[in-house]
């Protein structure tokens, strides 16, 4: 199992190699996700507005 | 009677002589560009070191390196007055064909920028060790690498027209674009500085030119219609 | 025929529900190739002759660094129709694609730094993949700064969407003079991908990576098209009850 972390001693640069493209998913994910959720709450709340102005 | 459109092209040299005499009554602004580029290449001896051999071998990066961000800091008066006060409203509305106006007003740009920039850099190259044969060559080069400059260069400028500050925006806009003029550019007057023939990259240099003033005034013109809309 | 879907697509209701639809199946697919790729990639791929093991990050460096590209070439084209058929679902899509692709070319650039340090012993050189993908960079950035220097929606659509023609006019362009520059100067046999011909049991994890990220971008790139839909159909009546679902 620790033969396979290390990697043949590349260790150090390909689990960071691994990781940073890792986080850079998340991010991603994490992002549009908010982006969405954010447009959708302010599409309610205009609608909501629109509604009570008539 | 029914009025006749004056042919684009003569409407482009009109520009031209109207940028020109404007340009000429407040020569400052053509002054300031030429006084950047000195100082920038001043900083290299001054960062780096006086010995004339070491500076001769970076001299070719230095005087492009300089040479552009000149040119960038030239661009920004390159709409900024006519945007101001309305013409290029107008040069918009005239119905003759913007594209052969904004042609007409980044040839004389160049005319303004470029060939100045191109007669001081030998100068400039000589203060680096480069030896004074190599002066027809380097303004050669600098002048057809800033002429594709000044034409990149004129849709970065329409395209940040209304943006606060968009100096800093318009200098990394174009400056990825400006890469395979930069190229180019300081091989040929690397090659230049040698002594060595110099067409190759000059070829290479003048497809650049020949695609940017056929392509880039489209451009410019549909940014500027974006920009004033 | 195909201008009925044509319009179709360019339609904000349509395409929000569609989008909606797709998105799960290109998230999960995703998920299970790029899972895949890394089992394969990490355990069941053999190591190189030359590189040993350090040769796996090409797993998640090459398909990041392709599809910076493709991701660029992708939006100046949604640019395009939005701009020649004034299409803003178009425009929505442009801008749904740069930030994504641009964390790709910043992933790229980070494996290509974590990869040339073992293999030539210096996080940086100027070879000619790295120098252009980083110039790939500053296109994004320079495309995103663009849009953001806009307060009105529809002016940032329309200038961004130049900006990105030209920028992917520029593209080869651009290529073909770094890749020129680099082999001015000598010792250009530094380059990532080795010139030998890759093994196919080393070749399978690549493409399955490569398939996975690819359907990853179009996962976030269809929730966030979604979410500038929304914002682009301020008024619309569709928006009620397609958000309640």
């Amino acid at each position: 199992m620790s033969h396979f972390f290390a990697m043949g001693g590349y260790a150090r640069y390909l689990w960071p190699s691994y990781g940073v493209t890792l986080l850079a998913v998340i991010l991603n994910i994490i992002w549009a996700r908010g982006l969405l959720r954010r447009a959708k709450t302010d599409a309610r709340r205009r609608l909501a507005m629109q509604s009570e102005a008539r | 009677m029914p009025h006749s459109l004056t042919p684009p092209l003569t409407a482009a040299r009109l520009v031209i002589a109207r940028d020109l005499t404007l340009a000429f009554r407040r020569p400052e602004q053509l002054l300031q560009p030429l006084a950047f580029f000195v100082m920038v290449t001043m900083l290299f001896p001054l960062s780096v070191s006086p010995e004339l051999s070491q500076l001769r071998a970076i001299a070719p990066g230095v005087l492009w390196v300089a040479a552009l961000l000149a040119a960038l800091l030239a661009l920004d008066f390159l709409f900024r007055d006519d945007a101001q006060d309305g013409t290029l409203e107008q040069y918009a509305l005239s119905g003759q064909s913007l594209t052969w106006l904004l042609l007409g007003k980044t040839a004389a740009h160049w005319l303004l920028t470029g060939v100045p920039l191109s007669l001081m850099a030998p100068l400039m190259g000589y203060t680096l060790g480069v030896p004074p044969a190599a002066s027809a060559g380097i303004m050669l080069t600098v002048a057809l690498g800033s002429l594709a400059l000044s034409f990149i260069g004129s849709i970065g400028a329409a395209l940040t027209l209304g943006v606060r500050r968009g100096g800093v925006l318009l200098s990394i806009l174009i400056l990825p674009l400006a890469v395979p003029i930069l190229i180019f550019g300081s091989r040929a007057t690397e090659l230049a500085i040698h002594g060595e023939a110099y067409v190759a990259p000059m070829e290479l240099l003048g497809a650049i030119v020949v695609l940017s003033f056929t392509l880039a005034p489209l451009a410019a013109a549909a940014a500027v219609r974006i920009s004033l809309e | 025929m195909t201008w009925v879907w044509f319009h179709r697509l360019g339609s904000p209701p349509y395409i929000y529900r569609l989008a909606g639809r797709l998105t799960p199946w290109f998230g999960w697919i995703a998920a299970v190739l790029l899972l895949g790729a890394l089992f394969d990639g990490l355990v069941i791929a053999p190591p190189d002759y030359q590189q040993g093991d350090g040769f796996r990050i090409i797993y998640v460096h090459v398909p990041t660094a392709v599809l910076s590209l493709t991701i660029y070439t992708s939006m100046a084209v949604a640019a395009a129709v939005g701009l020649i058929w004034r299409i803003k679902v178009a425009h929505a899509a442009a801008a749904a694609c740069a930030p994504v692709g641009a964390s790709f070319a910043a992933v790229a650039l980070a494996t290509g730094m974590l990869w040339g340090k073992p293999m030539w012993g210096t996080y940086w050189v100027w070879d000619p993949r790295l120098t252009s993908e980083l110039l790939t960079f500053f296109l994004y950035l320079g495309y995103m700064g663009l849009r953001a220097s806009f307060d009105d929606l529809q002016r940032a659509d329309r200038a961004s969407a130049v900006l990105a023609i030209v920028g992917v006019v520029n593209v080869p362009i651009v290529k073909y003079s770094v890749v020129w520059w680099n082999s001015l100067h000598q010792g250009s046999s530094l380059s990532l991908t080795g010139k030998d011909t890759i093994a196919t049991p080393m070749l399978v994890p690549l493409l399955v990576s490569m398939l996975g990220f690819t359907l990853f971008f179009a996962a976030i790139v269809l929730v966030r098209l979604r979410a500038e839909v929304l914002r682009r159909e301020r008024a619309a009546s569709w928006i009620g009850e397609a958000i309640a679902t």
